[in-house]
């Protein structure tokens, strides 16, 4: 089976030029507000290293936390289940519903339900679910998958959720004014949140001592849905964990400001026991992470938070867009995450980087994210093979690199070559994928080594 | 015990790297104002209004909300009894709810309400408008002198609020009011 390059994936997005442009705005625009919240902490970088240090621990005592944290939920009169992978955690998620009676689900965000296909499998099964953050409300009307962590619909323009609004909720048609199109999805979703059965969450945040789960949302949602619901099922990767309720002053203050610059999130809420005759259940999760957590190269991508800064700084995923990833997380963290669930599907994701290193500079828990994009791509070469014609044209160039002669020869070759050749062969794409949207520069004339040759000999001191 | 239980642990204990070590609790001090708090609150939507003294809370609620028909509380005298057995039906309908915060955080505007205080745990976000009452001295500088306030835990629920509920997911167009309260007032005194 072979699978899409992300660079045709990516062929649709970049043919709007506008959209394109605006996208790459957009988030430089997310990227920017980052940059003057974190500006205005002075300990943003001591906070950045303490928080890849409770990561780290807690990754090497993961055990220990789980441990602690289900005696802890336990305790609280909290039920908790456990989930080698996505067809588990969804047949849980399907018997708890089940048993209650349950047909109608409101739920939050949280990308490992994403990553398990959660909905579809739900909605086959007969159950009304509803996405009920505003963006995952967007895109599901829409049946898209999210294309971005924390801003699920930022593919959409105003026009394209006022279509999808006056399809499905009624609006007027041509109605486009946010604000507006905000208050009729309020509307609608009041309906869903007060008829709401069963309430699914994710978790941003598993505290060991207190067996307390952690969702921070701007919108209510979450509050919303699990409050008013008979029912709470909150799901959580196994990654979640971290050990006190102290170290969340660490994380609550680089989430938002990482994420999109609010100093923090409207709604930090703290579930630790259910309410009076109701239920509370957390379904723990691994789902290819134990895997993860045994390669040393690449278990520092557990680490992470999910905060998107690393899209929004990525100048492949900015004028890429999230589909083009066609994973549950895009961006950078998702071309070093996908490949440890399936190496033949995502094999050209950890190309998708110039390698500039942004995303790790922004990232909130210090994840090598560009170094990871570096290994897995030796992985892929040795595991998929290259494309013969890459791999020669490599084995070549670093053969003429190494030899200063058949560069020198080569480089007097090209110069004339170029000058010589018609535009349609220098330029032929299908054999220069480099040319597809790029022009050479016109060659010089002479090398830097003939013209500094020609320059008069520097006096000595 | 699940036996998918047994095997994760299993493979976290097999593959998990050297222990490495857990940096103790950090607090950085800061600036605890109540100055920096009503600034960084107006920043994302939400208001700070003084009280000459806590006795005037009615008056004043009466004066920022003259429309609110519903108002549920445990601090002035409700025109909606609100408890953790009101039916969703008349939740639905409470215009504001005005509810003790047990402190707040100077630099990002938030408010620790604990559920003790909230009536019904849906409140605080099903209230078309929510008034949060804060003694002025319950301020600290950080999230991490914040959870330092919290040693026997979150409490059953508990939710640091800051600001109205709100939304960008359009465009990125900043929406206040999208499933949550639609104003936050602080009522400090």
């Amino acid at each position: 089976m072979s699978y899409r390059t992300h660079a045709s994936r990516a062929e649709a997005f970049v043919l709007d030029h506008e959209r394109t442009s605006w996208h790459d705005e957009t988030l430089w625009f997310v990227r920017q507000k980052r940059d003057k919240a974190v500006y205005a902490v002075p300990e943003f970088q001591e906070l950045r290293n303490l928080a890849s240090a409770i990561k780290d621990h807690t990754l090497s005592q993961l055990d220990f936390y789980l441990e602690q944290f289900e005696a802890a939920a336990l305790a609280n009169g909290v039920r908790v289940h456990w989930a080698a992978d996505a067809a588990e955690h969804n047949a849980i998620v399907l018997d708890i519903i089940r048993a209650r009676g349950a047909t109608r689900v409101v739920k939050s965000k949280s990308m490992l339900t994403e990553e398990c296909h959660l909905n579809p499998y739900l909605i086959e099964h007969g159950l009304e679910v509803i996405d009920t953050d505003l963006g995952e409300r967007i895109i599901q009307l829409r049946d898209e998958p999210p294309s971005h962590l924390v801003l699920p619909a930022i593919h959409l323009k105003k026009e394209d959720v006022g279509e999808t609004f006056f399809k499905h909720l009624g609006t007027a048609e041509g109605l486009t004014d946010p604000q507006q199109l905000t208050e009729a999805a309020r509307q609608h979703l009041r309906a869903k949140f007060l008829a709401g059965e069963v309430a699914l969450t994710g978790v941003n945040f598993a505290i060991a001592e207190t067996g307390s789960v952690v969702v921070c949302t701007n919108e209510g949602n979450a509050d919303l849905g699990v409050n008013l619901a008979p029912v709470h099922i909150a799901s959580m990767g196994i990654e979640k964990l971290i050990p006190r309720l102290q170290d969340l002053g660490v994380f609550t203050r680089l989430l938002a400001r990482s994420a999109t610059g609010q100093p923090v999130t409207t709604y930090t809420a703290h579930y630790t026991r259910p309410a009076e005759g109701r239920e509370m259940h957390v379904i723990i999760v691994d789902n290819g992470r134990t895997k993860q957590l045994g390669r040393p190269d690449f278990r520092a991508s557990l680490k992470c938070i999910r905060c998107g800064a690393c899209m929004n700084t990525c100048p492949v995923y900015r004028r890429s867009g999230g589909h083009s990833y066609d994973f549950t997380v895009p961006g950078p963290i998702g071309s070093i995450l996908s490949p440890n669930i399936d190496l033949k599907k995502h094999s050209t994701l950890p190309f998708a980087s110039t390698l500039c290193g942004s995303c790790t500079d922004v990232c909130p828990v210090k994840i090598d994210i560009h170094t990871q994009l570096y290994k897995w791509r030796q992985i892929v070469a040795e595991a998929n093979g290259l494309l013969v014609a890459k791999k020669l044209g490599m084995q070549f160039m670093g053969r003429l690199l190494a030899s200063p002669a058949a560069f020198k020869l080569s480089g007097q070759l090209a110069r004339r070559g170029l000058r010589l050749l018609p535009h349609a062969l220098s330029h032929n794409q299908a054999v220069n994928a480099w040319a597809i949207a790029r022009e050479l520069p016109e060659p010089p004339k002479q090398s830097f080594r003939d013209w500094y040759a020609q320059q008069a000999p520097t006096p000595s001191a | 015990m699940s036996s998918s239980r047994e095997r994760i642990l299993a493979a976290a204990r097999a593959n998990k790297p050297a222990l490495m070590s857990l940096p103790p609790p950090s607090d950085f001090g800061g600036d605890a104002s109540l100055a920096r708090f009503s600034e960084v609150l107006a920043s994302i939507g939400g208001t700070v209004v003084r009280l000459a003294a806590r006795s005037e809370l009615a008056a004043t609620v009466q004066q920022l909300f003259p429309a609110a028909r519903l108002v549920a509380s445990a601090l002035l005298t409700p025109t909606l009894v609100v408890d953790q057995q009101t039916p969703t039906d008349v939740l639905a309908d409470v215009d504001l709810a005005v509810l003790a915060g047990e402190f707040g955080v100077a630099e990002n505007g938030a408010v620790w309400l604990p559920e003790a205080q909230m009536l019904h745990r849906a409140l605080p976000t099903v209230t078309q408008h929510l008034a949060l009452v804060l003694d002025q001295r319950q301020l600290v500088a950080t999230m991490h002198q914040a959870y330092a306030r919290l040693p026997a835990g979150p409490g059953g629920y508990g939710l640091f609020i800051a600001g109205p509920s709100k939304t960008a997911d359009i465009e990125q167009s900043l929406v206040i009011g999208a499933h949550g309260a639609r104003s936050l007032v602080v009522l400090v005194y």
